[in-house]
């Protein structure tokens, strides 16, 4: 007797209708696509400061290879999406940061890389410039320890970051992107000084010639007058130079 | 085994005449002010300048063929002692193996830390030189451009003499 083996009720192969159905059928919401294409393609800025960012150079080679999670380090802060802080921050480079910072699309992200962007690390007990943890001037998503972390570490930073961009939904982006004030909350007392970096560094009229009493003491071979190199700074702090020129 | 220098007693070892090196035989030679302090534990000779003959010194080495400044850099003697500015010099030529190098010292009053600038000799000293104004406030004289390299430029006091003392930091950066 002949018999339909689709009327079976247990039949001996597998079933292959529903199978073959979810192969060619995705079932999912605008919010999850938007978030899959993004945390698909979360483009680091090239960034790194310090001894984090030879781990982090390690990372991008063959080794460990973080292209495949849809990572292309950018040169510029207008087409990344993510920023890893590698490396110590100093009082002197925090501007520079911010800016960066401010000058990348939204949605960003920050991972803190390393103990000196999360507290100052090693710096954070008696260095007079170390910025105390980089959350002081741009909010952080995730945070990274290690000094410095390994490839490894920085993968598992990222994969924690792309469960947080998968999580996320776009109707509350407007909410998220606030800005937080995080910086330049307290009016600062530090006075400000020209610019320094006027690219005119090469070019610029003291480094034309030598002073004479330094000349003269190089060619003739004689002692430097100090009385004379006295008179020859009075003349220095009379131009355009800082007024630290001046001493202690 | 009398004779071995090993077995020279530390006491007499140091009461020995500092030999002077190569570089100072030759400037004894040229009639220029030093003074030789002898051998560093690198190897390499060392010789005390005072700031005024210091580019007469520097002069006549690079006319002599020290025409590479590997480094200046500058420490401090401790507190209250002295600031001290130091030059290595090498000689760069062609297919060169173990070049010679001296080491110059300066020593200088830490109330007046001011000495003339070698820049127009190595121009390398440029930003090394900031860097040792930076640090200990040593005043290179005739720098073209002696300002903070390292620090903000509104810092206040020298970081790495013995004596500078930290200030409340977390004041300073809440005020950032």
């Amino acid at each position: 007797m002949e018999q339909n083996p689709r009327n079976l009720l247990f039949p001996p192969q597998a079933q292959s209708v529903t199978s073959e159905l979810s192969n060619n059928v995705v079932l999912t919401t605008v919010n999850d696509l938007y978030n899959w294409a993004r945390l698909s393609s979360v483009w680091p800025l090239m960034y790194g400061t310090a001894c984090c960012f030879i781990e982090f150079a390690a990372l991008i080679g063959s080794r460990f290879d973080f292209d495949r999670f849809g990572l292309v380090p950018r040169a510029t802060p207008r087409q990344a999406d993510l920023i890893i802080t590698a490396g110590t921050i100093t009082m002197k480079f925090a501007p520079v940061l911010v800016k960066l910072y401010q000058q990348m699309p939204e949605p960003k992200y920050v991972i803190a890389m390393g103990a000196c962007t999360i507290t100052g690390g090693m710096f954070s007990t008696d260095s007079p410039t170390t910025v105390r943890g980089v959350d002081k001037l741009i909010p952080v998503d995730v945070y990274m320890p290690g000094c410095p972390p390994r490839p490894e570490t920085i993968l598992d930073a990222i994969i924690k970051l792309r469960k947080k961009m998968g999580g996320e939904d776009f109707r509350e982006r407007y909410e998220t992107i606030q800005q937080t004030h995080r910086y330049f909350s307290v009016e600062h007392k530090m006075k400000s000084l020209p610019d320094v970096l006027v690219k005119e560094y090469l070019r610029m009229e003291s480094r034309q010639a030598p002073p004479a009493v330094l000349a003269e003491a190089i060619e003739m071979r004689t002692p430097v007058d100090l009385g004379r190199l006295k008179a020859l700074e009075t003349e220095l702090a009379n131009g355009d130079r800082p007024s630290e020129y001046s001493g202690v | 085994m009398e004779t071995d220098p090993q077995n020279t007693p530390a006491s007499e070892e140091a009461l020995a005449p500092i030999e002077p090196g190569p570089c100072a035989l030759w400037l004894a030679g040229q009639n220029l002010p030093h003074e030789s302090l002898g051998t560093a534990s690198d190897g390499i000779e060392m010789i005390s300048v005072r700031p005024e003959d210091l580019l007469a010194v520097a002069g006549a080495l690079h006319a002599d063929g020290w025409n590479y400044l590997r480094l200046q850099c500058a420490y401090d003697e401790g507190p209250g002692e002295h600031l001290v500015s130091v030059y290595q010099l090498t000689r760069c030529t062609d297919r060169a193996v173990r070049p010679p190098e001296v080491r110059l010292k300066v020593f200088l009053p830490r109330e007046d830390p001011r000495l003339p600038s070698v820049y127009w000799i190595w121009k390398a000293a440029d930003w090394q030189e900031r860097e040792s104004y930076d640090m200990y406030g040593i005043i290179y004289e005739g720098h073209p451009n002696l300002i903070r390299i390292l620090n903000m430029e509104d810092w206040v006091g020298w970081p790495l003499r013995k004596d500078y003392v930290t200030p409340g930091f977390y004041e300073v950066q809440d005020a950032f």
